[in-house]
């Protein structure tokens, strides 16, 4: 069996075992609503100044909701010891890692399908038209996010004090992406189109293959058995 | 504070904080040395006492 | 006794008689010998403690992504050992690099903190191989904690570059126009004694880094040597 093969299986599981109960999509969903609504009364922002801080409010709910559906990520597994039984079946383990960084992604992205609009909504940011631009940026920072939390994600599993050692480890990591992202959300917001922002793109791009390949290389090594 | 003052800041702070490293790892490793000794010497014993 | 643990503890003597000599001809050549700058003042001095700093702390995370890479290949606890001495060193020798940068911008720039490249981008590797020690120091299976370790060991290494190239872009497009421009070091029409004074530090740093490594490292060999026999003896 490909690794691709394996890994959608692995994916179809998590999704099946995600929809029947939602609980992670719907936890996700309403923490990043109200991280928004904190936001806003936080940043007591005049309407000129919203555009500028948009992208980068925008970017950190999701990052510190991304966190939160990180920690649900080997929960399953934990909780019923599946993790040992798939360790001692000839699975592949990048097909593991695959699989789980395609979970929380898709996660990620159904939140942030809705979040998104939400936001354009409550801080009035007017046209439309960016949206694809933006949801392409968003896209491959999430990406981004899910390659390095999901590895992440399995080297702490073990871990005293899990759930503050995590973004602990994991933020530093992503700061390409956070600036990458940013950067690039506030060039399209502002502009229309990449412009010059390109070259964070292509940072962003090089960052998720990067990773992306040494995730399936050293999964193995990750998971422990 | 004049340029001396933050040169001296500087080295004093970088001399004092890797003497204090210095010392306590000399800490740790004495420690350590004891321990493995004590180990050691009580397993050629218990062996001793064996034979 | 495998070589003699006498001729080691020796070496290891030698070795730290060495780095003295070193650092404190350095400390001369660099306070008394080297002439002040033209344009810092005496203020450039804590330039022969900056540089070797960053230097020895990137040799540190050299030495963390090579015993982490290692270990993960070959499984041989030295390895591990090696890593996680080099990482302490690092997290060390980064601090001091953030504090000589902070103490060196307050006369030049007029600030102790400022966002340039250079200090944002060692504050994050700080921010990251202090990452990898609370890591190790939360994981209860020493294994688990090796291996988990050395992942983030690589990982931290191989994203560098990333984070170098990232935070030099959004400095060097988002710089406003300020007195906060980081000095170059001007390389031209230097003073011979300086580069002398430089040199001696580069050395003495090296040699004190070789001397603290081994030390560190010798007391991880020894503590798992510990646990070893305490496990045999069921103590």
């Amino acid at each position: 069996m490909t690794l691709l093969r394996q890994a959608y299986l692995l994916l179809r599981k998590d999704l099946l075992l995600e929809w029947r109960r939602r609980d992670s999509l719907l936890t996700m969903f309403f923490f990043g609503t109200l991280l928004l609504f904190v936001f806003h009364f936080a940043f007591d922002m005049p309407p000129d100044k919203v555009v500028e801080l948009a992208p980068a409010l925008l970017w950190l709910a999701f990052l510190f909701t991304g966190t939160l559906g990180l920690a649900q990520l080997f929960q399953a597994e934990r909780d019923n010891h599946c993790l040992d039984a798939l360790l001692l079946s000839p699975l592949d383990r990048g097909a593991l890692f695959l699989a789980k960084t395609a979970f929380n992604l898709i996660l990620m992205l159904l939140v942030e399908s809705v979040v998104i609009p939400l936001f354009w909504i409550l801080f009035n940011l007017g046209s439309w038209n960016l949206l694809p631009q933006l949801f392409l940026v968003t896209l491959l920072g999430t990406l981004g996010f899910c390659v390095l939390g999901t590895i992440t994600a399995a080297i702490t599993l073990r871990a005293r004090a899990r759930e503050l050692l995590l973004p602990l480890v994991l933020f530093p990591l992503m700061i390409p992406v956070i600036l990458a992202t940013i950067r690039c959300m506030e060039m399209v917001l502002r502009t229309g189109s990449f412009g010059d922002a390109i070259a964070w793109l292509r940072l962003l791009i090089g960052f998720d293959v990067i990773f992306l390949t040494i995730g399936v290389l050293i999964f193995d090594w990750v998971i422990e058995s | 504070m004049g340029a001396w003052g933050y040169v001296s800041l500087a080295y004093g702070i970088v001399c004092g904080a890797i003497l204090m490293y210095w010392f306590l790892l000399k800490r740790r490793y004495n420690a350590a040395e004891a321990e493995l000794k004590r180990l050691r010497s009580s397993e050629a014993a218990a062996n001793h006492d064996k034979s | 006794m495998g070589r003699s643990t006498k001729t080691v503890k020796r070496r290891k003597g030698i070795l730290g008689g060495l780095a003295l000599v070193a650092v404190v001809a350095g400390l001369c050549w660099s306070l008394l010998v080297a002439p002040p700058d033209a344009y810092q003042g005496e203020v450039q001095r804590i330039m022969y403690l900056h540089l070797p700093s960053i230097l020895t702390a990137y040799l540190s995370y050299f030495l963390v992504f090579i015993g982490s890479g290692m270990y993960l290949w070959k499984r041989d606890n030295k390895d591990d050992l090696l890593a996680h001495a080099a990482a302490e060193l690092g997290v060390l020798f980064t601090a001091l690099t953030i504090i000589e940068g902070s103490i060196w911008g307050k006369p030049t720039w007029g600030v102790w903190w400022t966002w340039d490249a250079r200090l944002t981008l060692t504050a994050i590797l700080l921010l990251i191989y202090a990452g990898y020690l609370m890591l190790r120091s939360s994981i209860d299976d020493e294994q688990r904690a090796a291996s988990a370790a050395a992942i983030l060991g690589i990982l931290g290494f191989l994203d560098i570059p990333l984070i170098h190239m990232s935070v030099y872009w959004w400095r060097t497009l988002h710089q406003p126009p300020s007195i906060l421009r980081p000095d170059k070091a001007p390389w031209e029409n230097v003073h011979p004694a300086m580069l002398t004074a430089l040199a001696i530090s580069f050395v003495g740093f090296l040699l004190l880094y070789f001397y603290l490594l081994s030390l560190r490292y010798r007391v991880g060999e020894m503590r798992q040597e510990i646990k070893a026999l305490r496990l045999e003896r069921g103590v």
